[in-house]
């Protein structure tokens, strides 16, 4: 096994790699926590974590998929322990469009409400789908680093998607 | 076959999800069943806003906070674990540790074991001199008088016995050294 600390030096592997990842491993934290605050948390529970076991990742399997189930890990446990209940009414509404730049505008506002449907997700529900369908990994790949069966994730996702298409549905409906 | 039956193949369809040998049927119904259309058609808009997520900016002070707390906390976690049993120091500290227990055990002892340095001797040769006890401290000055009052004592006559006391930096060592003077010719 090719260790990434005995090759590259501890602290240089260490800031590469964490320097490749840092905004997937945010933004990630971001989508599944919902908060700034404990997304940054996560982050640097995660880096931490990576810092400890550089010296025993396999350089030539990569880091990725570590990186993603830890993510989901730490971001499950923060989760749990703080219990965020993130209502849609405690969410301002999105600013209507301006007329200049509508398209870009209304763009947007469709995002912003994505986002709130997948807050509205259950943990697990979330999880899959926002690996998947955000950041386009494989269900293989999702199964590996949620580790659930492949039948699972398909499952989990179907009911996300649907799920949020119902959210997103209603609220721009009542927008319109 | 109801419409709900195939919501859920149809949630997979729309993200290539749904496995080769169910495709088929869900197609079929697909193309006679125009509210289940739109539901793939909302479906595939919303994989599109999905995907679009992966592009959401982030704040450079957000992801530099983190990068600042990993790396402090790294830095500190690397400079305990060089004093720690385990830290890179760790090959260092048992030979210092032996050194310093070395150190302790080897240098009162060596100490001690230094060859006993004469403080003063002879009270009688002292008194025999007629010399100063002052004038007589010092420790080898004291010994050659003694050589030289036995080398001078009297041929004929048996002398008193010198008491020569040898005192050395350890209080616990005294050394008491008896010499008869016996006449020349015995």
């Amino acid at each position: 096994m090719t260790a990434w600390r005995e090759n590259s030096g501890g602290m240089a592997a260490f800031e590469r790699v964490m320097s490749q990842c840092e905004r997937r491993v945010l933004r990630i934290a971001l989508r599944l926590l919902n908060n700034p605050h404990d997304a940054q948390d996560a982050a640097q529970e995660v880096f931490l974590r990576l810092y400890q076991h550089l010296g025993s990742l396999d350089e030539t399997r990569g880091y990725e998929a570590w990186l993603y189930r830890v993510t989901v890990n730490v971001c499950h446990d923060i989760a749990r322990s703080r219990r965020h209940s993130v209502e849609l009414a405690d969410l301002p509404e999105p600013a209507a469009p301006q007329p200049d730049a509508y398209h870009d505008a209304e763009r947007a506002q469709q995002r912003e409400i994505v986002r709130r449907g997948l807050r509205r997700l259950g943990e697990k529900e979330r999880a899959a789908l926002v690996l998947r369908d955000v950041e386009g990994l494989s269900t293989r790949e999702v199964a590996g680093i949620l580790g659930s069966s492949e039948n699972t994730v398909r499952s989990q996702v179907s009911t996300a998607r649907l799920k949020l298409r119902d959210f997103t549905g209603r609220l721009l409906r009542r927008r319109s | 076959m109801s419409c709900a039956k195939f919501e859920s193949d149809i949630a997979l369809y729309a993200g290539g999800d749904l496995p080769p040998e169910r495709i088929a049927r869900v197609e079929a119904h697909l193309a006679e069943c125009t509210h289940c259309r739109a539901l793939a058609q909302d479906l595939r808009a919303e994989q599109a806003l999905l995907s679009e997520l992966r592009e959401d900016p982030l704040e450079d002070a957000m992801v530099a906070q983190v990068r600042q707390r990993v790396l402090a906390e790294v830095s500190h976690t690397a400079w305990r674990a060089g004093f720690s049993p385990r830290g890179a120091l760790a090959p260092l500290l048992a030979p210092a540790a032996a050194l310093v227990l070395a150190a302790v055990l080897v240098w009162p002892r060596h100490h001690r074991t230094v060859a006993p340095r004469i403080a003063a001797a002879s009270r009688a040769a002292q008194a025999e001199a007629g010399r100063g006890s002052a004038a007589a401290h010092g420790a080898a000055p004291l010994i050659r008088r003694v050589r030289h009052h036995l080398h001078r004592a009297p041929a004929a006559q048996p002398g008193p016995p010198l008491l020569v006391q040898f005192v050395t930096d350890d209080p616990n060592i005294v050394i008491y050294w008896l010499i008869d003077q016996k006449p020349k010719g015995d």
